[in-house]
């Protein structure tokens, strides 16, 4: 029968507990205590020196495009001016939130062919293939049939 | 006689083999917790597309079998299905493939229009470092507390990717606790936001952001990544994927690697990510004291990190010019958790004052804590692998 070949249950049941005392084992910490005098020298480091250097990291990414704005106006002024056309300084007037708003809105639906009114008529409409010889029956047969 | 006494042997066989002879209070336990995530992601809309994935994934992780005979279905079962699903969370696989979605995805515009708005993303890291001092005196080692830390960064994918390296025994828990607080955004920051600011600050209005050049939003990824991984070389899987997907969006170039980045990569690795990460929270390796306290540490570390954000602001303020001014609500978008954080910005606004507009202004910091914090991982990865 197959039950008698099969495993004995009780050596599962071992190789099981076993598994379970190495996943307990592999979590180190099982009793909480709070304890300050764990916090040397080097964690200290290491949290002014992160916290440090991702301000730094940020702080160099801004300094950078705060200038390449700067950069662009002006390169950008001195072609209008080389080329006669006036300044760009009304293209950077600040448009208000509504109108701003309402210009993306506006946009969005026309871009997405967005509508808000749902036509409730449902029609069929008849599809009619176009006239290929590939579809045509006409062709499939023999004009004159023998049997 | 010895037919029927065969035929019960026979079911006793069976019977051993089912989740009705092996179920555990720690199984049940975790059937709650995974049916209660389904709940949450699906009755109230925190989160779907992580809660869901998640929670299901609890339930396939907690569904009682005979461990340990070779049958190979469990997640930590060398050579199961869900095993091998699970490499690309333990190879730190699916984290910088979800980084490449989310920089395809991810319009930089409010942030290059504002720059400034990039040190709130920074400053919003406070929640992993102090976690991290924190998680020490618990007992944590360093690698474990860095790895609990960066649940404050509010970003599930640097999270896993982080502690995967540094405390693989970790993740599972690391990695619930932070897909949770992401979810409970809308819970956990307005308390906070509200106590630390007053009500004439929450009604500031901020100047609407300029229009970004196409130029600008090109140099972007380049120099983003440039500056970044030079600083903190750890976080190139991260930084790389990040500004790669923005590169591939913003180039206009190359639209059908973006759509496919920030559309079905993205879902396909979020699928295998949430269950394979719901999987490996098995009753067995995760219901510890250790669990618990990481997810104690996780909410500290979140609120901390949503605090940092909020009084850099009012500190910026005291140098800015009036017209300048920032509202300091968004200070606590810096924790990045796109875009949730920063829609929450925009509720508390729009609750103080209908006409206030924040969204715009609340995401630089937002996509700039996304920055922050996968930098702040490098820098950690390098310091303590």
């Amino acid at each position: 029968m197959f039950y008698q070949n099969h495993i004995n249950i009780d050596s599962l049941k071992a190789a099981q507990d076993s598994l379970r005392t190495i996943a307990e084992k592999s979590n180190s910490l099982n009793t909480v205590t709070f304890d300050l005098s764990k916090i040397g020298n080097d964690e200290i480091i290491l949290t002014v020196l992160g916290y440090g250097i991702v301000f730094l990291a940020l702080l160099i990414l801004y300094l950078f495009f705060a200038n390449l704005t700067k950069l662009i106006n002006i390169t950008r002024k001195k072609r209008l001016k080389a080329a006669g056309k006036e300044s760009s300084d009304k293209d950077e007037l600040p448009i208000s939130g509504e109108t701003t708003a309402a210009i993306s809105l506006a946009l969005a639906l026309q871009f997405q062919e967005a509508h808000d009114f749902e036509n409730t008529v449902i029609t069929i409409k008849k599809v009619q293939s176009a006239y290929s010889p590939w579809n045509s029956k006409l062709y499939g047969l023999r004009q004159n049939p023998k049997y | 006689m010895e037919f029927i006494e065969q035929l019960f042997n026979g079911f006793w066989q069976f019977f051993q083999y089912t989740g009705f002879a092996n179920v555990t209070f720690g199984h049940i336990a975790m059937l709650i917790v995974g049916s209660f995530f389904i709940y949450l992601g699906i009755a109230k809309e925190y989160e779907p597309l992580l809660l869901v994935p998640i929670g299901f994934g609890i339930l396939v992780g907690n569904i009682p079998f005979f461990e340990g005979v070779g049958l190979q279905l469990g997640i930590y079962e060398e050579g199961s299905v869900l095993n091998l699903l699970y490499f690309g969370v333990l190879k730190g696989i699916y984290p910088p493939l979800i980084f490449l979605g989310i920089g395809a995805m991810t319009d930089f515009s409010a942030l290059l229009s504002n720059p400034k708005l990039m040190l709130l993303g920074a400053a919003a890291q406070l929640g992993i470092f102090f976690t991290y001092i924190t998680a020490i005196t618990l007992g944590f080692t360093s690698q474990q507390a860095a790895a609990i830390g960066i649940i404050g960064g509010a970003d599930g994918p640097t999270a896993i990717f982080l502690s995967s390296k540094l405390a693989p025994q970790l993740l599972g828990a690391i990695a619930i606790a932070a897909y949770s607080y992401m979810a409970l955004v809308p819970v956990i920051q307005p308390p906070i936001i509200k106590l630390l600011t007053t009500e004439k600050e929450r009604k500031i209005k901020m100047k609407p952001p300029r229009a970004v050049s196409k130029s600008e939003k090109v140099i972007f990824p380049i120099v983003g990544l440039l500056l970044t991984t030079f600083i903190s070389p750890g976080g190139l899987p991260l930084l790389g994927m990040l500004f790669f997907g923005n590169l591939l969006k913003e180039s206009g170039v190359t639209k059908r690697l973006a759509d496919t980045a920030s559309k079905p990569l993205i879902d396909i690795v979020t699928i295998l990510l949430g269950l394979t990460v719901g999987a490996s929270t098995q009753a067995t390796t995760f219901l510890t004291p250790a669990s618990i306290l990481i997810f104690v540490l996780g909410a500290i570390s979140f609120m901390i990190a949503t605090a940092g954000g909020v009084i850099f602001a009012k500190i910026m303020n005291i140098f800015l010019k009036d017209e300048d001014k920032l509202n300091p609500m968004i200070g606590a978008a810096g924790v990045s958790a796109v875009p949730d954080s920063a829609r929450v910005v925009q509720h508390l606004g729009i609750k103080e004052d209908p006409s206030n507009y924040l969204l715009m202004h609340a995401m630089a910091p937002n996509v700039s804590g996304v920055i922050g914090s996968a930098v702040a991982a490098g820098i950690l990865l390098s310091l303590l692998l």
